[in-house]
């Protein structure tokens, strides 16, 4: 899991600190306590991996900003001055239901720099109050790159995103070297924007990555991703990496979030140098398992087998069944449990409460029990 | 001293104007009178379908989009109709918001509107209407109060809208023409 609902309290907290009336370490010492809310949330339900809610961050990419010099967070509404399609963008906020001001991305306005290690802090307090293995959530270079990198405000700096890809992967790879040495078991990179890049409407700007709209065709898009994921994991041994694709999670309609199968982005998947897929396979919308049928892997899978957004929690029994259909195409010890992406991604756009995240997690662990009893070894985390 | 300057400053705005602004208003019939009005502005023809208004000290450029032979430059005097509800309706928000000593983090409002039959501006059917029969506006807003009373201040806003309670009123125009 990544993602989890943020208590009221911490998201006064981030407000008082986006204000500047908190510093830096002032806000991670409330956060301090929602972090342990969330490791004990996980622990309870069972869970054998675990992370700390991203309970310290603004949403899954923004807090960059924190820890890099160089990049400055920026809304929808800041950035409408300088999109260059402001009809497909309007027709995105509305079709949404947001509005621009909460809707926040890091933008590159000059040299890009490691101020602070990314995780290194949240890594540091989870191994001190956990004895569970340790999730850690990274934005992934393709959706940090094309999110950061926008015209007219990042191209002084970078005349050309391929020029802050290469600055971006390298961040990137120094941080999973020092978390392997921190003692980090599994690192994720998120990339949900890949699904817009293969199932976004033409054109139509998404707040994933508010500069997509300048993107080149989907097959550029696909080998750049694949080329700076590559850039980023090839090589290093001894911790393990996942990416994470969904199709956004920002609202609880969904009629509003992107469908479309995976079969798109496998080849591309395939060939990017993680040892897990973290895929969302809880909803229609994902498509179904059997797109996996022509490629013979010997990746993980992290199956999504409950929906983060919807109020019902999905039975023990219900999971066990997509688990089984997932080992026609899966080693049943290479699967791993999840939701289908984070209970809070938006610190201020939650899209489930606690307690049902926390009867969510129980049934995958659940699930995850009764599977064992059976000739297959599985993992929840 | 630097306290009582800090919160005289509220979501941007002098509160001390404010609250003098209303004691006028109640006090000096003087004052109301001169915002009362009348309020101008002079509409130039800039040549193709593009229009400048000056208001004041101000300008608004008007343009029509490609497809009527124009060139897009600037939004239609329509959307300038929409633009306008919102943001006197936004005005009047943050005006009795601050008033309240409330802060205000974020403020939106979305606006939407549909020609009744655009044959009609074309001259093609007299049926209908050419202008919007409804105009949806939603606010969105992040601000130090409970739902309640954000609520209550929104309604304000549009009931007390000087553009919005124009426009739903249907105000009469009173065109006059001269010829040179």
């Amino acid at each position: 899991m990544g993602s989890w609902p943020r208590p009221s309290w911490l998201i006064e907290a981030l407000r008082r600190r986006e204000e500047g009336q908190l510093s830096f370490e002032e806000f991670n010492a409330v956060a301090d306590d929602a972090v342990l809310a969330a490791v004990k949330y996980q622990e309870d339900a069972g869970l054998d991996i675990v992370s700390d809610g991203e309970q310290r961050r603004d949403n899954f990419y923004s807090f960059v900003v924190e820890k890099l010099d160089g990049i400055k967070l920026m809304t929808v509404a800041q950035l409408l001055d300088h999109v260059n399609d402001r009809a497909s963008f309007e027709e995105t906020l509305r079709a949404l239901d947001v509005p621009a001001f909460a809707m926040r991305s890091p933008v590159a306005i000059g040299e890009v720099r490691k101020k602070k290690d990314l995780a290194g802090d949240e890594l540091g307090f989870l191994k001190a109050h956990t004895d569970r293995r340790i999730k850690i959530p990274l934005p992934g270079p393709y959706m940090l790159t094309r999110s950061s990198w926008f015209p007219g405000l990042s191209d002084s700096a970078y005349p050309s995103i391929e020029d802050l890809g290469s600055v971006v992967s390298t961040i990137l790879r120094e941080e999973l070297l020092a978390l392997k040495e921190a003692g980090a078991d599994f690192v994720q990179f998120d990339e949900p924007v890949l699904s817009q890049v293969v199932h976004g409407a033409e054109g139509a700007e998404t707040f994933m990555c508010a500069a997509l709209a300048s993107r080149k065709d989907p097959t550029e898009e696909l080998e750049y991703a694949e080329e700076l994921m590559n850039r980023t994991v090839k090589g290093i041994a001894g911790i393990k990496t996942g990416i994470h694709v969904c199709r956004g999670n920002w609202s609880r309609k969904e009629d509003v979030l992107l469908k479309g199968n995976y079969g798109p982005l496998l080849p591309y998947l395939m060939e990017m140098k993680v040892d897990q897929l973290v895929l969302e396979f809880a909803t229609p919308r994902a498509g179904e398992l059997r797109v996996f049928k022509e490629y013979g892997t010997d990746k993980e899978l992290g199956l999504g087998v409950v929906n983060p957004r919807s109020s019902e929690v999905e039975s023990p029994a219900s999971i066990v069944k997509r688990v089984r259909e997932a080992t026609s195409y899966f080693d049943p010890a290479k699967i791993y449990l999840n939701p289908d992406c984070g209970f809070g991604t938006f610190a201020e756009r939650p899209v489930n409460d606690a307690e049902t995240a926390f009867a969510k997690l129980r049934s995958i662990s659940l699930a995850a029990k009764a599977l064992r009893e059976e000739p297959m070894e599985l993992v929840a985390g | 001293m630097e306290e009582i300057v800090k919160e005289k400053i509220l979501n941007q705005l002098d509160v001390s104007k404010l609250d003098q602004f209303i004691t006028d208003l109640k006090s000096k019939p003087d004052v109301a009178k001169a915002v009362n009005g009348p309020w101008h502005s002079r509409v130039e023809w800039q040549g193709g379908l593009k229009a400048k208004a000056y208001m004041r000290t101000h300008t608004a450029s008007f343009d029509e989009p490609e497809g009527l032979g124009a060139t897009d430059s600037a939004a239609s005097a329509h959307e300038h109709v929409l633009s306008a509800i919102g943001a006197c309706m936004m005005t009047g928000f943050v005006f009795q918001a601050t008033r309240r000593g409330i802060k205000i983090r974020n403020c939106e409002i979305a606006l939407e509107g549909s020609f009744g039959d655009i044959k009609n501006w074309a001259g093609l059917s007299d049926e209908g209407t050419p202008g919007y029969p409804e105009i949806k506006a939603k606010m969105y807003v992040s601000a130090e109060a409970d739902k309640k009373t954000l609520e209550e201040l929104w309604n304000e806003a549009w009931k007390r809208s000087v553009v919005a309670q124009t426009v739903s009123r249907g105000a009469k125009i009173v065109p006059e023409f001269e010829a040179l």
